[in-house]
């Protein structure tokens, strides 16, 4: 199994040659229009509105944040051009870019900050989900017109990359008091690089270029994303030239062969946040039995599974988390393949051939249900036989599961845009929380609890591997595989770099 | 008369209110909206969760939240989506053409080939033509209408690179969803028009239509085709109610933006509002159109009535 571990930053096959395209300079034109397919319409463009990661797809070419993080995750300056961390983590002193404004042409200040995490944290902010991930932020103060202090409630490590994204998108105070916050919805307005200029709801918003950016201006004239749910229509768009690009969560690994034979198109996939795995009922059952659990990881070979039925579009994970997660530990291994073993487990804790697991899926997720049949298949090979559950992805996630009606194993797919571990490891393992209905471990809680505000990165970022290889000796679930990103492409487009998070920003982007 | 009607709208109140009850005890069940909207928030807590329900209305009770709905129905204010929170009114509008023009189109596609067809057929019953029809007909039962779009798609827009494979834009879009939709509805209606002009054409006044020596086509045209004319349009009208509950699958194949994506992503979402609106709104045009052609068949054929 240790092959897996040296998986590369970036898994893209035709990236490479994209980039050298690219720098050879074909005919490229100053302007042009992309057309870009995304699954789902969130309704609303106001960034306090939503979690779903296609209204980043959007967002981010609408919306600044005082932070900026793309597709290379380091955090840098964007309408903040610098920060300073005081009093112990407990207040944060930003320098604001000069000379920036909105779409609508009035100026980003001090104000339009305070007015943006008010607004957030006020009334506006608790209609929406956005507001309980910066709970952390006490208020805004303004120190003067290029100057704010944030004050917090206590520290909060992950809140610079928190304000790169989402909620904490700057919004401007006048247009939302002139136009209200019905209109704003629907026709946003922020200081990135396209600026609005129609939405359809159900069928397209269409930006263009916006030539008062304060950062590189875009190299295309118009961006038009389209909603199309429905993966085989996308794809029969991208083949027909109706889109230039699909972006994820769209192409199943099924259709990942029609877009690889297509002369005119590029798979351009890169490692994502989203990792899969089977999580066990610990309090019941034959899984109670730690010994169990990990004969039933050690049944299954799962970088078979990755091969041969994800077409090498993922990597075997040893904890709850991807590559580019902080808390990720290059040196951790996943138990390995090794049915003998494993049957040996099931031996000595009593287990006899034939006993039965059920494995509660999401019934739309036809690529990991194929992934559950080998899984099944290779735990009959230690005399375990296993029973699929295909359930509706909504009521798994909201009723089955935080009920604790699951059967012995369970599918949990998950990851932040933060690709902070303790996004995933908060949810999955601390004692009542909602996706943990069955264990309750205070060894864990402490952990988890210790990280939480700590302002030292390397400090935090032991404690958090420490959470991972825990996890793993506990055996709390059957780690499969981190999922990458995967994106179909025109090769018209050029300079395209693919976003692990979806918050795609094509600034650079050209067409021919 | 009067009795008669006042009755059957009655009954088709009762069948409103009925689907409207249904539908909204049905998807109250499927799950929490709220819980959606906070999936991605981690640090979610109870207080957070009663927040964005009373946000949605959520936290009244189901009777006061049924009522509001049936009175948005009726004074066309639908609420405003839990995704996102766009007016439902504005959805609708956008949606409800939509839909309607594709179903006419699909009915339009029907109607053209299946009544030549069927006349053919029924002219030349029990011969070759007759048997080729009827087997094509069968193969278009046979059809699954998602597989048959996806074929059409792969011929006109990937290879031949002639019509566009999705969405709603101008004449040529139309093409492909109304003809697959057109197809299923063709391979029925051509039986039924063999049949009803087969009745027809058994008739005795067709016999003396022939005997005065009229022209085969003026027969056929003039006299016979006039008489079926009745019970087709009929069936064509029952035809265009179910044709809107089953157009769903097609727009999602075809990324329509009619109601059917509508209520495929509130079904989705748990989108209360949208669901709602969208199954009233098509219920009323079904039982709409039923209404109408029973009072019809009351006005016509006094028979109906005493029932």
């Amino acid at each position: 199994m240790s092959s897996t571990m040296s998986f590369k930053t970036v898994t893209v096959s035709a990236l490479g040659l994209l980039l050298v395209s690219g720098a050879l300079a074909s005919p490229v034109f100053a302007d042009g229009t992309l057309t870009v397919s995304s699954p789902q319409d969130p309704g609303s463009w106001d960034p306090v509105d939503t979690f779903l990661v296609n209204w980043a797809s959007v967002g981010t070419n609408l919306f600044d944040g005082l932070t900026y993080r793309g597709p290379d995750m380091k955090l840098v300056p964007a309408l903040a051009t610098s920060w300073n961390v005081l009093d112990d983590g407990m207040r944060i002193r930003f320098k604001l870019r000069e000379g920036v404004t909105f779409h609508d042409g009035e100026p980003f200040n001090a104000e339009a900050v305070k007015f943006t995490f008010d607004r957030l944290l006020g009334e506006e902010g608790a209609k929406g989900p956005q507001q309980s991930n910066y709970t952390a932020i006490e208020n805004v103060e303004i120190i003067d017109d290029n100057t704010v202090d944030f004050h917090l409630k206590a520290p909060d490590p992950v809140l610079l990359t928190k304000l790169a994204g989402y909620g904490a998108m700057i919004v401007p105070p006048q247009y939302i008091k002139e136009h209200g916050e019905t209109y704003f919805n629907t026709h946003p307005v922020g200081t990135g690089p396209f600026q609005f200029v129609s939405y359809e709801p159900k069928v397209d918003i269409k930006l263009k270029a916006y030539d008062g950016f304060w950062g590189d201006g875009p190299k295309l004239s118009e961006l038009d994303y389209r909603f199309i749910s429905e993966p085989s229509t996308a794809v029969a768009e991208l083949q027909s030239g109706g889109v230039d690009i699909v972006i994820p969560p769209t192409i199943p690994i099924a259709m990942i062969p029609t877009i690889e034979d297509d002369d005119n198109l590029d798979l351009i996939t890169t490692s994502g946040p989203t990792v899969y795995a089977l999580r066990f009922n610990t309090a019941d059952g034959i899984t109670a039995d730690e010994r169990v659990r990990k004969a039933l990881i050690m049944a299954v070979d799962r970088k078979s599974i990755v091969d041969g039925i994800l077409g090498g579009q993922a990597q075997v994970i040893a904890s709850f988390q991807g590559e580019r997660s902080f808390g990720f530990d290059p040196e951790m291994q996943p138990l390995p393949y090794d049915p003998d073993k494993a049957k040996q487990l099931l031996e000595e804790a009593g287990v006899k051939p034939g006993a039965q697991v059920q494995i509660d899926i999401r019934g739309n997720d036809a690529t990991f249900a194929e992934v559950t049949q080998a899984v099944a298949a290779y735990l009959s090979m230690v005399g375990i036989t296993a029973s699929i559950h295909p359930v509706e992805t909504n009521t798994l996630l909201n009723d089955i599961i935080p009920q604790g009606k699951t059967g012995a194993m369970f599918q949990q797919s998950w990851g932040g845009w933060t690709f902070d571990f303790d996004n995933t490891a908060y949810a999955m393992y601390h004692s009542g929380q909602k996706w943990n209905p069955y264990d309750s471990d205070p060894k864990m809680d402490e952990l988890l609890e210790s990280q939480r505000s700590l302002t030292d990165p390397k400090e935090r970022e032991r404690i958090l591997q420490q959470i991972a290889h825990y996890a793993a000796d506990r055996a709390l679930e059957l780690p499969l595989y981190s999922l990458n990103a995967i994106y179909g492409v025109n090769k018209r487009v050029k300079h395209f770099v693919p976003a692990p998070d979806n918050r795609m920003r094509l600034n650079d982007v050209e067409v021919e | 008369m009067t009795g008669f009607i006042v009755k059957r709208f009655a009954q088709a109140i009762f069948v409103v209110i009925a689907v409207s009850l249904i539908v909204a005890v049905a998807i109250r069940m499927t799950g929490d909206p709220a819980l959606m909207i906070a999936q991605g928030a981690t640090n979610i807590t109870q207080a957070d969760l009663d927040r964005i329900r009373e946000g949605l209305g959520l936290n009244q009770p189901f009777l006061v939240q049924y009522l509001d709905s049936l009175r948005g129905l009726v004074t066309w204010d639908l609420g405003n989506s839990f995704v996102g929170g766009t007016p439902v009114n504005l959805l609708v509008d956008k949606a409800l053409p939509a839909t309607l023009s594709l179903a006419f189109a699909s009915m339009f596609v029907s109607i053209a080939v299946s009544i030549p067809l069927g006349i053919r057929a029924a002219v030349a019953r029990g011969r070759g033509s007759d048997q080729l029809i009827r087997i094509f007909s069968l193969l278009g039962l046979s059809f699954p209408n998602f597989w048959l779009a996806t074929m059409l798609v792969l011929l006109f827009s990937i290879t031949l690179k002639w019509l566009p494979p999705s969405g709603m834009s101008g004449f040529a879009s139309f093409i492909m969803p109304a003809v697959t939709m057109g197809v299923i509805l063709t391979a029925t209606n051509v039986r039924l028009v063999r049949t009803t002009m087969l009745d027809t054409l058994n008739s005795q006044y067709i016999m003396v239509a022939r005997a005065k020596g009229l022209s085969e086509r003026k027969v056929l045209y003039k006299h016979a085709l006039r008489n079926c004319a009745i019970p087709l349009i009929t069936y064509f009208g029952l035809q265009f109610g179910g044709l809107l509950g089953g157009i769903v699958v097609i727009e999602r194949v075809f990324n329509w933006p009619g109601m059917g994506t509508l209520a495929f992503d509130a079904v989705a979402a748990r989108d209360y509002p949208v669901l709602q609106s969208v199954i009233m709104i098509l219920a009323l045009l079904i039982v709409g159109i039923n209404l109408l052609v029973d009072i019809a068949y009351g006005i016509v054929d006094p028979r109906i009535r005493t029932k």
